[in-house]
């Protein structure tokens, strides 16, 4: 497992802080994400984990610190920038999917396409067939049930090759029967060589990724028994939560 | 692909673009109804002011030289000398021809019945067939110049020995539509009775030719009513009114080739000799300036309209582009460009424009015709020019619209509305 972190670094933070006004939601925060991994991001509600995947995601920019995504420094991109590099490297998975709801499974995921560069009908078909949804093509997205909308959702991050997926919540708003459903996939994915950051804070979720990274109160943390640990936090936040290396998976 | 979201985005949804085409419809019928108006209602109102009379009196020289005949109520009685009637073919062939819409010549006096009752007569033109040079089967008379003449009965026969009895003359005596008068020992049938608002009622009211015979005066008439078409006086027709000569050639032509009632009233004077052709003021010089202020006055609505119109799309846009704030995000959060998310919406918007604009040109010309029917009696013309117009300023209020609207869809970052933030 530790072979990809040698090789090549997907994402890669340094001292990122984020500020609105006077909340601060990050605080020095360090992470490295090796290409072809899989990590998971946990903490509290409130804990700055939606914030800090839009910075990753170039969907927001920090306030401070360097953010170097694919060798990239997204804080010396402008918007239009952003937008591009989003494009072409990043695949997105939202809480609540986010899908057009009047265009079918197909056309949604060929939106993506569009977007990036041209619309190509059988590549956006294997996307769904990889996320099981080849007998749902011509369903609108309110025809769909949670589960498949959010399949539909990681077929449409996953149709551009993107080099990382970042997933905030995925299963969020699912059952368990569907969360299962959803972390196969992100497995399968994982499998395959993406690189994939998944926020979530269902801890049986969170130890089927490879990797746990902590955050609270915008820091990042050892473990989850130091959420009240003061003194260990200090300890904690300043480690790479990489070199921590606890990996949950056997 | 934007053509397969806009074809998805009608199919799936049409609620939304159903109000918002309504609206351009509204307005594109509106609008195009009132433009249909406007172009048409010059013409229109012109003709419908003929019913207030005459505008302009032709009298002999030397009696207009008499005052005040200003108030339009002609007193042939009052002088001697008289005008041709072989003269007034003329008229019909002056430079404005085409703005008179009628004329009707005059000549009255007393005469006796044979039962010993002294009348007062007026003989005129009811609805004559004239030669006049360009037109074959041209009818002039009271029944064109004075619509305002009401009729109880029948219009009597210019060629028949027919009469109409003024009401006021017809009640003093117990006359009745139908019945028989003798005059000079023939009989003269009273065709109808004559309701004018003027002195026509105390009068008996003869084709010309009887007047003439009873009244000794062949080939003669001593007045002529003219109703004519005109533009608004200004200062360069007031000037030519008090003195022709004293414009240079080119001003003189201008005035000459525009239908000031000062202008046409001269060239009368010009085609019947020993003539003088006054202008009836108070018709003549309101006709023009009310249309002119009627059609302002529609123009001020259509604006208002469209103002609206604009408004109402903005409003309907921009709760549009709230309650799809969250797809605009999406795009922008799968890397469109922000004119790609505009894009999409402006097209809508056309799209949409066009089918209201289209239907409401439709709608436009009904309500027309409907307008022209009610106001005119007959309906408006369709004049082509407007559909482009209308189809041209339904984009505009449509683009207009989702202009202020659209510069949100650039301010709108997608991390606001993709995790509830907005
Ligand atoms: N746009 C914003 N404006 C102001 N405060 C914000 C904004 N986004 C997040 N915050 C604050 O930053 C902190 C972290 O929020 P968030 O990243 O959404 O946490 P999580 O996703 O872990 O629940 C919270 O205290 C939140 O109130
Ligand atoms: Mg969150």
């Amino acid at each position: 497992m530790k072979k990809d972190m040698a090789n090549a670094i997907a994402v890669e933070t340094r001292q990122v802080g984020k500020k609105f006004g006077s909340v601060t939601a990050l605080d020095g925060i360090d992470i490295r994400v090796g290409s072809g991994e899989f990590v998971a991001l946990m903490g509290a509600s409130g804990s700055g984990k939606t914030t800090l995947m839009n910075i990753l995601t170039c969907l927001d920019t920090a306030s401070s610190g360097e953010v170097w995504l694919d060798g990239v420094n997204a804080a010396t991109l402008d918007e239009e920038g952003r937008r591009e590099f989003r494009a072409r490297h990043i695949g997105l998975v939202f809480q609540q999917f986010h899908l057009i709801p009047y265009l079918n499974a197909l056309e949604n995921v060929m939106l993506a396409q569009h977007y990036h560069s041209v619309v190509d009908q059988p590549s956006a078909r294997a996307a769904l067939e990889l996320v099981g949804m080849e007998h749902r093509l011509e369903h609108l997205p309110s025809q769909l049930s949670g589960g498949e909308q959010q399949r539909v959702c990681i077929a449409r991050a996953l149709v551009n090759r993107p080099p990382i997926i970042f997933a905030d919540e995925p299963t969020g708003n699912l059952d368990e029967e569907n969360e299962n459903r959803v972390l196969d996939i992100f497995e399968k994915l994982h499998a395959q060589g993406h690189t994939i950051v998944m926020v979530t804070h269902n801890p049986v979720l969170g130890h089927r990724a490879e990797r746990i990274v902590y955050l609270q109160h915008g820091r990042i943390v050892d473990a989850p028994e130091a959420i009240s640990a003061t003194a260990r936090q200090t300890n904690g936040s300043r480690a790479f939560a990489m070199a921590a290396s606890e990996s949950a998976r056997p | 692909m934007i053509l397969r979201m806009l074809r998805q985005s009608w199919r799936r949804n049409p609620r939304r673009k159903l109000l918002s085409i309504a609206t351009v419809f509204l307005a594109a019928s509106l609008l195009s109804a009132l433009m249909l108006v406007s172009i048409d209602i010059g013409d229109q109102m012109a003709r419908e002011m003929k019913s207030y009379g005459a505008n302009i009196l032709m009298l002999p020289a030397e009696q207009a030289a008499l005052p005040s005949l200003g108030d339009g109520e002609d007193n042939p009685l009052a002088g001697q000398s008289s005008l041709d009637e072989s003269e007034l073919p003329n008229i019909m062939d002056i430079f404005w021809r085409n703005n008179i819409a009628g004329f009707a010549p005059l000549l009255s006096g007393e005469v006796k019945l044979d039962d010993g009752l002294a009348v007062k007569v007026v003989g005129t033109f009811f609805d004559k067939r004239l030669t006049v040079p360009d037109e074959d089967d041209y009818h002039t008379g009271q029944r064109t110049i004075s619509p305002f003449w009401h009729v109880q009965g029948e219009w009597p026969d210019d060629e028949k020995d027919e009469a109409l009895a003024g009401s006021a003359l017809a009640r003093a005596h117990g006359w009745r539509a139908g019945m028989e008068l003798t005059v000079g020992g023939a009989p003269l049938r009273i065709a109808g009775l004559l309701t004018s608002g003027g002195e026509e009622e105390d009068a008996l009211v003869v084709p010309l030719r009887l007047a003439q015979q009873w009244l000794d005066m062949p080939g003669k008439i001593q007045a002529v009513r003219v109703s004519a078409l005109t533009v608004p006086e200004n200062d360069l027709s007031k000037r030519a009114l008090r003195d022709p000569d004293s414009l240079d050639a080119e001003t003189y032509d201008l005035w000459y080739c525009t239908a000031y009632v000062s202008s046409i009233a001269h060239q009368l004077e010009e085609a019947v000799s020993g003539s003088i052709a006054r202008p009836i003021w108070q018709v003549a010089a309101s006709e023009g300036v009310i249309i002119e202020k009627i059609q302002s006055l529609l123009i001020m609505a259509t604006c208002a309209a469209l103002l609206a119109a604009a408004m109402g799309i903005a409003s309907l846009m921009t709760s549009v582009l709230m309650e799809r704030s969250r797809e605009i995000g999406l795009m922008k959060a799968l890397g469109a460009h922000d004119w790609q998310a505009s894009l999409l919406f402006y097209a809508e918007a056309i799209l949409g424009s066009l089918a209201g604009g289209l239907l409401g040109c439709l709608a436009g010309w009904g309500l027309a015709r409907v307008i022209g029917w009610q106001l005119f009696d007959e309906p408006l013309r369709f004049s082509w020019i407007v559909a482009p117009c209308v189809l041209l300023i339904s984009v505009f209020i449509a683009v207009a619209g989702t202009w202020f609207p659209a510069r949100r869809i650039a301010r709108l970052y997608p991390v606001e509305v993709l995790h509830g933030r907005a």
